[in-house]
């Protein structure tokens, strides 16, 4: 049986993952980076049985990941807001308290603002991909804090969409 | 009709109801429908790498033009296509995207593709080897020998893709239909072995055609080829200075070159990584693209990486969108090539005759043949050179309203052959080939002139006044002009080496195009006009050239002396080596490549390719099988009089085949194609002759333009010439005298004298050749000479 510290560590775990959704959500890319440690990397990933073969589709440390965030308004981009539902499915602490995995399951929708023809499109929530959420966590003085993430797609058609962390 | 064709029938017409309603087709969209049916299922379509099947019994599916297909790998490794429709009831086979038949499946054994409806089965070639109950239910009236999935033809080729072709008799064969345009990327591909490591695919609410137009508009530059293809190359010089390799499949690759395919597919080498996109059309305004990343086959981790960073920074799913506006929305002259070729294949375009189905355009031959079509006088030209389509433009300029037909046995529209020798050799993202176009396409339709190139005319019957074409086509003509040009003259130790060219047509040029890419020197046999072009030309790549010429000075059967001595003064000051007064003792090659000649002297000049610069012949071996007078009893030009009548009144003769019997030598050039061309147009149509010039002539060399009008008589030793210093700087003129008489006027560097000297020609105004050296006096003003 868990001790209590455990089940806290554990609530926090999901605490933060929760949090990185709805920073995801708003684009509020500082508080997500501030869940984040120094070390952190990132990757969308998908297998394609097409071809047989994992394949990764984006991936970043925090710096690489900043610059892109920061040369954002100066891109073309689809405006359409993403919207993430997560599950945390799994979470596992190491024995020592100091690192974890986490598996969540995730839904991302798109709520259609840009489209093709704005006029007809805008408003429309659409199914945008689907996955898991792999999380690695360091722990300092109980505050976990995300080292790695990597977002497996189950998804190989990627139509007009997000260009940025998932 | 037998069971597998009505089978196929069947096939046919399910699928394509299936697939109608799968990808909900609007049957009312009739471009739709007859894009699939025209252009795709008659375009070679890159469908999958042959890495996605690596081990036998392993497949692939796909579509193209509405019908399911499916590569597999048979037990010997081969890969076939097949159509991916059970003939039994035309239901779908296999619905997986990707797997192996080697295990057994739940409605399947293993090492067959089973219908799960009926349990029929099949091999990997698609031979039918099961049918449930074949003897209880079908008794003597059916075999399973006698069905069998359709086979699709499928080759593969170009990095290892897999090609597929809907049509059993392509238009073309795959290394004609793309091998030119991959030429320039090809020997990357297939320099080591490639697998798929990226796939994604997308979908985009646009047509195919929007696509391919966004992608040629945004580019600036770039190479045509027959069939709608082009390449797009980056300046490879900015790319030198970065002192990276250009080559893939090196991980710190800068490669260069993007080589699009009509209807749809690009190969990008641009990067360290091969892209390739797919269109396939879901709908009128629907396509779907597939994206494959392909990378050399065990390579190590670090470098896969290099590569995969790279590619999802430009191709992956969630690569960064382009910053700015867009490029150019006009059509360039990229999406205009293309377009055309759209055109051609719906068969709203005059040639269009020959991209649609075989069958179609076998009907269109015929009726042709039958003159079915043909109201009125048909003039039936043989060569689309220069003096064919100048002999076809004047006869409608003359209100000519019969029939014209031009058949020429070059594959691609007509092209400019000056540029050949020229800038064309620099490559680099010149658009020559489609600049070069002697006429835009649409100038047939607007003039209805019929071309149809890859025809070659095997005999002129001038008693029925017929000609035979290749493909068993017989064509009746009231009149015939034969404008068959000239064919460049070989060395005969020359001949069947891979790295020897001569220069003639478009195909001569980029043949030598591309292996001057990848060599660093030449050697050239014949020191006329294009030998000494195509030397400056490769000099300016950088090469070493050595230039031989057997005669005691260049040019010495076409210019004057003084203009040979200073062509000659400016090869060697750029660095060429021209070596005159020696003749070639022997062409050296090993195992079919070339390395050196050996001079009658004894010595040996060494180079990586050669290039045979000796003249030419008349192409009129046609002629003088259909007994037509020429030249020499066993060829040589064809004798026509002052009309370009052939001793055959209703033949004409044009052009570099053809010699007046008034002259002794022939001229090849553009002024005597157009002039001769002129000559007949009127005879046919009755017209006024035309005014006759002087005949002129041009050339580029280094910076050197060099103009010349007159022909200047080499074997007259009573011709004279007087040096005209120019008032620019490096412009000079020679003019060339017999007695007071001028005959001709060589400049270089100087067209305002040019322009002069031509006027004193055409009017014959002839300046005194004892003024003529000095700069103030004015050759047409002065009032000086005779007229």
């Amino acid at each position: 049986m868990k001790d209590n510290s455990m089940l806290d560590l554990e609530r926090k775990i999901e605490k933060t993952i929760y949090k990185a959704t709805l920073a995801l959500d708003e684009n509020n890319w500082s508080a997500w980076f501030e869940l984040c440690d120094e070390t952190f990397t990132y990757a969308i990933t998908s297998f394609s049985p097409e071809i047989n073969k994992k394949m990764t589709y984006f991936s970043g440390d925090k710096k690489e990941l900043i610059g892109l965030m920061d040369m954002l308004p100066k891109h073309n981009t689809d405006h359409s807001p993403l919207h993430r539902h997560t599950s945390v499915y799994s979470i596992d602490i190491s024995d020592d308290g100091k690192s974890a995995t986490a598996v969540s399951s995730v839904t991302i929708y798109q709520n259609m603002l840009d489209g093709i023809n704005s006029h007809l499109d805008s408003g429309e929530s659409r199914l945008f991909v689907i996955g898991k959420y792999v999380d690695e966590f360091s722990i300092v003085n109980g505050v976990p804090r995300f080292t790695n993430r990597e977002t497996k797609l189950d998804n190989r058609r990627l139509d007009k969409g997000s260009h940025w962390p998932l | 009709m037998d069971f597998e064709s009505k089978a196929d029938a069947t096939v046919q017409d399910q699928c394509t109801a299936g697939m109608s309603k799968k990808i909900a087709v609007n049957p009312l969209d009739r471009d739709f429908i007859e894009e699939q049916a025209k252009i795709f299922r008659n375009a070679w379509v890159p469908v999958c790498h042959e890495s996605e099947l690596p081990e036998p019994y392993d497949f692939r599916t796909a579509s193209i033009g509405n019908e399911n297909i499916i590569i597999c790998r048979a037990p010997d490794g081969k890969i076939n296509a097949l159509l991916n429709v059970c003939p039994h009831r035309g239901m779908l086979i296999e619905r997986r995207p990707q797997g192996s038949f080697l295990e057994g499946q739940a409605s399947g054994n293993p090492k067959r593709i089973t219908c799960m409806f009926h349990a029929w089965q099949f091999d990997m070639r698609g031979n039918c080897v099961y049918v449930a109950r074949e003897k209880e239910g079908y008794q003597e009236r059916f075999s399973k020998d006698d069905a069998g999935l359709r086979r699709l033809r499928c080759i593969v080729n170009y990095g290892g893709f897999v090609w597929v072709n809907m049509n059993d008799q392509p238009v073309s064969m795959l290394e004609e239909w793309a091998g030119p345009a991959l030429s320039a990327i090809e020997e990357q591909l297939n320099s080591v072995p490639l697998e798929v490591v990226h796939y994604h695919k997308e979908y985009v609410e646009h047509g195919y055609k929007a696509e391919a137009l966004q992608f040629l508009n945004a580019e600036k530059d770039g190479a045509v080829f027959d069939y709608g293809h082009c390449t797009i190359t980056r300046n490879e010089a900015d790319v030198k200075k970065q002192n990276v390799s250009t080559d893939f499949p090196s991980p710190d690759s800068k490669a260069t070159t993007k080589v699009h395919l009509f209807p749809g597919y690009v190969f990008d080498l641009s990067g360290p990584v091969l892209n390739v996109t797919v269109v396939t059309p879901v709908d009128t305004n629907r396509i779907m693209i597939e994206h494959r990343g392909l990378a050399p086959q065990g390579e190590s981790k670090t470098d896969r990486d290099v590569r995969a960073k790279y590619y999802n920074l430009n191709h992956g799913p969630f690569r960064i969108p382009a910053t700015g506006l867009q490029e150019n929305s006009e059509n360039n002259f990229l999406s205009e090539h293309y377009l055309d070729e759209w055109s051609m294949w719906m068969g709203t375009h005059p040639e269009g005759l020959q991209r649609i189905t075989e069958k179609d355009s076998a009907d269109k031959d015929s009726s042709l043949e039958a003159n079915e079509s043909i109201t009125g006088p048909h003039v039936v030209v043989i060569g689309a050179s220069h003096a064919g389509i100048s002999l076809a433009d004047r006869l409608r300029k003359h209100g000519f309203v019969g029939n014209i037909s031009i058949f020429d046995k070059q594959v691609g529209g007509p092209m400019e052959r000056p540029p050949l020798s020229k800038g064309f050799l620099l490559g680099g993202g010149e658009s020559v080939e489609s600049k070069s176009l002697l006429r835009q396409k649409k100038w047939y339709k607007a003039n209805k002139v019929r071309l149809k190139t890859q025809s070659t005319v095997h005999k002129i019957d001038k008693d029925e006044k017929t000609i035979t074409v290749n493909n068993g086509d017989v064509i009746k003509y009231d009149k015939l002009v034969i404008a068959s040009g000239a064919v460049p003259k070989e060395l005969p130790s020359s001949k069947g080496i891979g790295n020897a060219f001569v220069l003639r047509q478009p195909a001569d040029a980029n043949a030598i195009r591309q292996t001057a890419n990848n060599s660093d020197s030449v050697v050239i046999i014949g020191g006329g006009y294009i030998g000494l072009e195509v030397a400056s030309s490769l000099r300016k790549k950088g090469m070493e050239i050595t230039v031989i010429e057997a005669g005691e000075r260049i040019l010495a059967r076409v210019a004057s002396k003084p203009l040979a001595e200073h062509l000659h003064k400016l090869h060697v000051d750029n660095g060429v080596t021209v070596i005159t007064g020696v003749g070639v003792e022997s062409v050296n090659q090993e195992d079919g490549i070339f390395h050196s000649v050996t001079l009658s002297d004894g010595r040996v000049i060494e180079g990586e390719m050669l290039i045979t610069g000796i003249g030419v012949y008349p192409d009129s071996q046609l002629a003088s099988d259909a007994g037509l007078e020429t030249q020499f009893s066993n060829g040589g030009a064809i004798l026509v009089n002052n009309e370009m009548q052939t001793s055959n009144e209703d033949i004409f003769a044009i052009g570099d085949v053809a010699l007046r019997r008034e002259q002794n030598i022939a001229v090849e050039s553009v002024h005597n194609a157009q002039e001769t061309a002129a000559i007949a147009a009127a005879a046919i149509t009755g017209a006024d002759s035309p005014n006759i010039q002087t005949p002129w002539f041009w050339s580029d060399q280094y910076d050197a333009k060099l103009q010349s009008v007159g022909i200047v008589p080499v074997q007259d030793d009573s011709v004279y010439q007087v040096e005209r210093p120019g008032k620019r700087d490096g412009a000079v003129s020679f003019w060339s005298y017999r007695g007071d008489e001028l005959v001709a006027v060589e400049v270089v560097n100087d067209p305002a004298t040019y322009m002069e000297a031509r006027q004193c020609l055409d009017t014959k105004r002839f300046p005194d050749p004892k003024q003529i050296s000095k700069p103030s006096y004015s050759p047409v003003d002065s009032g000086g000479g005779r007229s």
